[in-house]
């Protein structure tokens, strides 16, 4: 299937004719994106067929028709070829094989996500199918210093070198943006997602904010910026219909400081200086008590805010939960039940 | 987007079915598509969307690069939405999730009484809604007596040509630099706030030293003030809004007493090359006072570098009084605004390239706000705290 809109995607198409039987397939598709984006494939008439990929089957209905799971463990070095076997025929791979949780099983995940994303472009490579989505994450930025207070997506990718979890992040960006140079056959797309927040969807953010005490770093006091999960998955749905490559920051609307977000969570801040919070995280994180590992302190220190124009612009994409409701709805509130504080914004 | 009250006229779905959806039970959600009509949408049918929406009888929408729209509610949502909305409220059902719309089934949080106070007790000085550069209207207000005592009573400010500053429209204020703490941009807000007719707000951009500053930095960012970044100050200027920079930067901070009003190199122009790329006039601004505010006497250079400041001041009462030593001294302040200059019409955007043109404009924009200063020196007279 060609791309039928111009290389900078100026134009948008509707749901076309050609766009009729397709089939997709899922790289992690135990993921919250992937097990909610195939329950949409399902419903939508135009997808003929679904390759749910990962190691497990994905905790789906059982009356699913087009989906069919197969067990790929990116980890095992012979993917490759179980791979470029499995996608033959297939016109979409989506690959959203990457962790939600930082793990200390760091080598583990280097394996799953950087040399996992080697196996599916060399897969890739050897089928070509016509188009290929990578679920990143804003993460990819990095809290930085330097970073202007909308990073827009041609801003550089520093990503957070002390960490590994988003080092293996930016290593699988830069390893797909080399194949969408070298496979001009394949119309790749990137997009990457801020920090996912809702009621369903668990990742190290949701697991951070659902402790009652959180962290803050002194005299430091950066903007925070989240997408609903429901909205993440529209997003995805809508690249997925639409013929567009590069990359897109798919985000909520608006930000809010870190202290007013946990204020509307209700969570006690617990101010200290950077010095001792990183030490203390060193300890937490060697216990496997917090979530996350100290180098990602960083993101509440700096901005690394994403500036959504361009998913709003091409994919038509527009975030129907902005930053409070996003929140509300994660701590299962709605605005009826908090008429000050909605009263408030108005 | 024509108005959709004309158009419900021939719907078949009248408004007594919208108000059997609403009342609609849940379980019955399945068999009444209607009950998944949520709020907001006002009275109109989301089918009405056909009428409007090229996409969905075979057109197709066209949006062309800058063809940028600001984010303005439709009445009317594209079928995708409409769409996508049903499956949400289906999945939400499913989940047994808070829905759009109040249900009985509905998660409680754990100690929901204590949470919502202490929920309103921390959300009582913030603002839910901020600026999308972080300015935070309700926090702002706060200080706002505090400046004004500041700007009035204790600066006894005198504010010159603010008839040069325009109603609406963008315009980037470049102005001298001083004192140890950045006492002249909030002076500056507060002038352009109180004295003009549409008080119109002023942000300014703030050098990495002072915006990453700890407390001093985030405390500016709600005030207004914005990281000084081309990406940003281009944000703010195709948004019409006015944008102080100083191109003296941490240098002019770290001006010592005895070089006061005698103005540091203009950075490398990167105002000028802002302003010919966006085509904003640059409006001179001078401000005298500042400097005798927080007089810097010396500086403790090994000192501030342990401590990893920019410049560690020494004025007659800091560190001698500790923290209280960095309130200024009463000293008198002049504000003056001068005509602005307008680079658009010699060149044009392609002109941000060439340096020499650059730098031949930074450095008459500079040698105007130094002959403002001047003649502000000489209008103030003998002491600066008369």
């Amino acid at each position: 299937m060609a791309r039928a809109d111009g290389e900078n995607g100026t134009r948008l198409r509707g749901p076309s004719a050609e766009a009729r039987d397709r089939t997709v397939a899922i790289t992690g598709a135990c993921t919250y994106l992937g097990t909610e984006l195939i329950k949409l494939l399902e419903a939508d008439p135009r997808y003929q067929r679904v390759l749910a990929l990962d190691i497990r089957r994905p905790d789906l209905p059982p009356d699913l028709i087009k989906t069919e799971h197969h067990p790929v463990d990116l980890t095992v070095p012979t993917v490759g070829s179980q791979l470029a076997g499995l996608l033959r025929g297939v016109d979409t791979v989506v690959h959203g094989a990457f962790l939600s949780f930082p793990t200390h099983a760091a080598s583990w995940a280097h394996e799953l996500e950087d040399v996992g994303t080697m196996h599916v472009l060399d897969a890739c490579a050897q089928v070509a199918p016509a188009r290929l989505l990578l679920l990143s994450t804003t993460m990819v930025y990095g809290p930085s210093r330097g970073n202007p207070n909308w990073l827009s997506e041609r801003a550089p990718l520093r990503g957070l070198p002390q960490s590994r979890y988003v080092t293996d992040k930016v290593r699988a960006e830069v390893q797909v943006a080399r194949h969408a140079d070298e496979h001009p056959e394949t119309a790749v797309a990137v997009l990457r997602f801020a920090p996912l927040l809702g009621p369903t969807v668990s990742n190290y953010v949701t697991r951070f904010f659902s402790r009652p005490i959180a962290p803050v770093m002194m005299g430091h006091d950066p903007l925070l910026q989240f997408v609903h999960e429901s909205d993440a998955v529209q997003a995805l749905k809508r690249a997925l219909d639409r013929d567009v490559s590069g990359p897109f920051n798919i985000v909520g609307e608006g930000v809010l400081p870190y202290s007013t977000v946990l204020a509307l969570m209700g969570r006690v801040p617990l101010p200290m200086p950077h010095f001792v919070a990183r030490r203390l995280y060193r300890a937490l994180w060697a216990t496997q008590i917090a979530a996350t590992p100290p180098p990602f302190l960083d993101f509440l220190r700096y901005l690394c805010v994403a500036d959504g124009s361009r998913a709003e612009r091409e994919l038509a994409f527009r975030p129907r939960y902005d930053i409070q409701r996003a929140i509300h709805d994660f701590l299962g509130l709605t605005a009826e039940d908090e008429p000050d504080i909605a009263r408030a914004q108005g | 987007m024509t108005n959709g009250n004309d158009g419900n006229d021939g719907n078949d779905r009248g408004d007594e079915g919208r108000r059997r959806a609403r009342t609609a039970p849940v379980d019955q959600l399945d068999a009444v598509p209607d009950a998944l009509d949520p709020p907001g949408w006002g009275g109109d049918s989301p089918h009405d969307a056909i009428f409007t929406t090229p996409e969905l009888w075979g057109g197709e929408a066209e949006v062309r690069e800058n063809d940028y729209q600001p984010h303005v509610p439709s009445r009317f949502p594209d079928i995708e939405s409409v769409a996508s909305e049903v499956r949400e409220l289906e999945r939400r059902v499913r989940a047994r999730l808070t829905p759009v719309f109040p249900l009985e089934v509905r998660r409680n949080p754990p100690l929901r009484s204590i949470l919502r106070r202490y929920r309103q007790f921390a959300m009582r000085d913030r603002s839910a809604v901020i600026d999308e550069m972080g300015r935070d209207p309700v926090y702002a207000s706060r200080f706002t007596p505090a400046l004004d005592f500041l700007y009035r009573r204790y600066f006894r400010t005198r504010c010159q040509g603010i008839e040069n500053i325009p109603a609406t429209g963008r315009a980037i204020l470049v102005a001298n630099h001083s004192g140890a703490l950045p006492y002249d941009a909030l002076m500056i807000m507060r002038a352009v706030e109180r004295e003009h007719p549409a008080a119109r707000q002023v942000r300014p951009l703030l050098e990495d030293e002072v915006f990453h500053f700890p407390y001093l930095g985030t405390f500016l960012n709600r005030m207004g003030g914005v990281r000084a970044c081309p990406e940003n100050a281009e944000k703010l200027l195709a948004e019409e809004q006015l944008v102080a920079v100083f191109p003296e930067g941490i240098q002019g901070i770290g001006k010592l007493y005895r070089d006061r009003y005698r103005l540091q190199r203009f950075g490398r122009g990167g105002f000028v090359k802002l302003a010919l790329r966006t085509g904003s006039p640059i409006i001179p601004v001078a401000v005298v006072g500042a400097e005798e505010a927080t007089p810097m006497l010396a500086k403790i250079t090994w000192l501030a570098r342990v401590l990893g400041l920019p410049h560690l001041p020494v004025t007659p009462l800091f560190p001698l009084l500790g923290p209280a030593g960095l309130l200024p001294l009463p000293s008198k302040w002049l504000v003056r605004f001068g005509e602005p200059v307008d680079l658009g019409g010699e060149g044009g955007p392609a002109d941000a390239e060439d340096r020499l043109l650059v730098a031949r404009w930074a450095e008459s924009i500079r040698s105007k706000v130094q002959d403002m200063i001047g003649d502000l020196l000489s209008t103030r007279g003998g002491s600066a705290f008369a």
